[in-house]
């Protein structure tokens, strides 16, 4: 659930009013800034030790530098977001297509669920990260093989969460299209797709936090120059912790835009918009 | 039938002779259970026919039958004289529960049918928004279903069957999922609904009055497995007063033979439940 909605739900049932809603808005500020305050403080006045817990200024001014011209290499953090997100949003996509086809056909045959939720139900389990060695060996250090990684690690639940969306879909939504002489394509696109996409939105949501865990993991294993991952990884080998906090703000703050902002504006023009499903 | 009542039959709309609907000993089994046992029916152009029987008897079952989403096991049905084999836009279907497409607003909900079929969207509006306009849905075109009350999601069901201009429609238990009020309100506007749109007709009902109120012919089924135990034409003119001595006459006698089935139904269920028992004990 986006903290949108939550949100919403609150004002509707505590009779609040704005004061309320800026009470909560100044909270969740407070609860971010404060603990960077007093890391910064404590790591400024060597209350804790500076090389290993360098001030959160300190961090976000090597992200400044190194995102800029003089970087090593030039714009280096913004190459490393680019080829980040590039990987991870082309194993999304890939997987919501693939894990969508596999889902509505298992959620529309029986015989195909008989058949195959066993070797789905085993293979789920398998991390991720299990099966980067293979692919290394078999396509090397490549764009391909993270891509894979963070596919596979989407692509189950994707796959179990759309069956499971179609199995609760009535099935008289399909007699009308029927009775309306619609063909197969014509039911696929416009009564499944629209009908499991409260699903798709769900599965995509879940799918995206495996994948982000899969991805970076993936980086530090399985990437040559970029991604930021990699640029953990690499940094701890030169012990520069400020990159190394560095990296895990951001993919902090790129996790929530992509969470709340993208997949949630996308929840806001279709399923909530909708309202209930039924 | 008096021959007062007669004369005064609405000659545009009263229903043809050309048979449009035909059940030859249609058998239905669901797995090893015989579901109907022997259904031989004919339903003439623009008839409104309605359907009853004691609760689970497979009203619902022969519906599907003749909408083409279930196979009868035994038996011919056909429509035009020509076989069913499937569901086809010859015969639009209202469910109970409306059945709508949450993600499209009414006016796309309604002119689904045209744009599957093809018709230009300008086309699809104009001829969607006339039965927008006789079920009394001016005005929430552009609504989501999930605003609306259950009465006008009925209305948009049935506004969505009609554009697409079946020539049958099928109506299974329409008004069961709404209120007394908005029952007869919707009860009244079918009544004006089918002489507007001069439909063939075949609606299922648990309510001997939404029945004799609406239908020309009413069909009685027995319990399971089902067989037609009773036909009774109801030759009055539309619309019809709920009031009217021969209304309550045709009600009296279809509730006397829908209780006597339920009562041996019962009586069987009964038999059978304390036959285990005493196995059990």
């Amino acid at each position: 659930m986006s903290v949108e909605t939550s949100d919403i739900r609150l004002e509707r049932y505590d009779l609040s009013t704005a004061s309320f809603g800026a009470l909560v808005g100044i909270g969740r500020a407070a609860l971010i800034i404060v603990p960077l305050l007093v890391w910064e403080l404590c790591s400024r006045f060597g209350l804790i030790n500076g090389f290993l817990f360098p001030a959160p200024s300190l961090i976000l001014y090597k992200l400044w530098v190194q995102s800029g011209p003089n970087g090593n290499p030039p714009y280096a953090i913004l190459w490393h977001v680019a080829y980040s997100m590039l990987r991870l949003l082309s194993g999304i996509t890939i997987a919501v297509i693939v894990g969508t086809l596999i889902g509505v056909a298992l959620g529309m045959s029986r015989r195909a669920r008989l058949v195959f939720q066993p070797i789905i139900s085993i293979l789920m389990p398998v991390p991720t990260l299990a099966w980067t060695p293979v692919l290394l060996l078999v396509i090397g250090i490549d764009n391909r093989t993270t891509i894979l990684v963070v596919f596979l690690a989407a692509v189950f639940e994707m796959i179990y969460i759309i069956a499971g969306g179609i199995e609760m879909m009535n099935v008289k939504m399909l007699w009308v299209a029927q009775s309306m002489g619609a063909s197969n394509g014509q039911i696929f696109w416009r009564v499944i797709i629209p009908g499991v996409f409260p699903y798709l939105i769900t599965g995509t949501r879940l799918g995206t936090g495996y994948a982000w865990r899969a991805l970076i993991a993936a980086e530090m294993l399985a990437a040559s120059s970029y991604g930021l991952g990699f640029m953990i990884y690499d940094a701890s080998e030169y012990m520069n912790m400020d990159v190394i906090y560095g990296g895990v703000m951001l993919i902090a703050v790129l996790g929530y835009l992509l969470e709340n902002v993208l997949i949630g504006k996308v929840e806001a023009a279709t399923t909530e918009k909708w309202g209930s499903t039924q | 039938m008096s021959v007062d009542s007669a004369r005064i039959l609405p000659l545009r709309n009263g229903a043809g002779t050309n048979p449009k609907i035909v059940a030859k000993n249609i058998q239905k089994y669901f797995g090893s259970v015989l579901a109907m046992e022997d259904i031989s029916c004919s339903i003439n152009e623009r008839e409104f026919v309605a359907i009853i029987g004691p609760s689970g008897c497979g009203k619902s079952t022969f519906l599907y039958l003749i909408a083409g989403f279930e196979k009868a096991s035994h038996g011919e049905l056909l429509i035009n004289n020509v076989p069913i084999v499937g569901p086809g836009p010859d015969r639009g279907i209202v469910f109970q529960e409306f059945v709508l497409f949450p993600w499209l607003t009414v006016l796309r909900n309604v002119t689904l049918g045209l744009d599957i079929k093809g018709v230009p969207r300008q086309e699809a509006e104009e001829r969607a928004r006339k039965w927008i306009r006789l079920t009394g849905l001016s005005g929430f075109e552009d609504a989501y279903p999930s605003t609306l009350s259950g009465g006008m999601k009925q209305r948009v069901a049935i506004a969505r069957a009609l554009t697409y201009d079946p020539e049958v429609l099928l109506l299974d238990e329409p008004f069961g999922a709404l209120d007394v009020q908005t029952k007869n309100y919707m009860i009244q506007d079918l009544q004006n609904l089918w002489l507007e749109a001069s439909r063939t007709i075949v609606m299922i009902t648990h309510s001997v009055s939404e029945a004799v109120q609406l239908a020309d012919r009413v069909l009685i089924l027995s319990s399971r497995p089902s067989r037609i135990i009773a036909d009774i034409a109801i030759k009055l003119p539309h619309p019809r007063d709920l009031r009217d001595p021969l209304l309550r006459r045709h009600e009296d006698e279809i509730t006397g033979i829908l209780s006597a089935e339920v009562d041996k139904a019962m009586s069987l269920e009964r038999q059978d439940s304390t036959k285990v028992e005493r196995r059990g004990s």
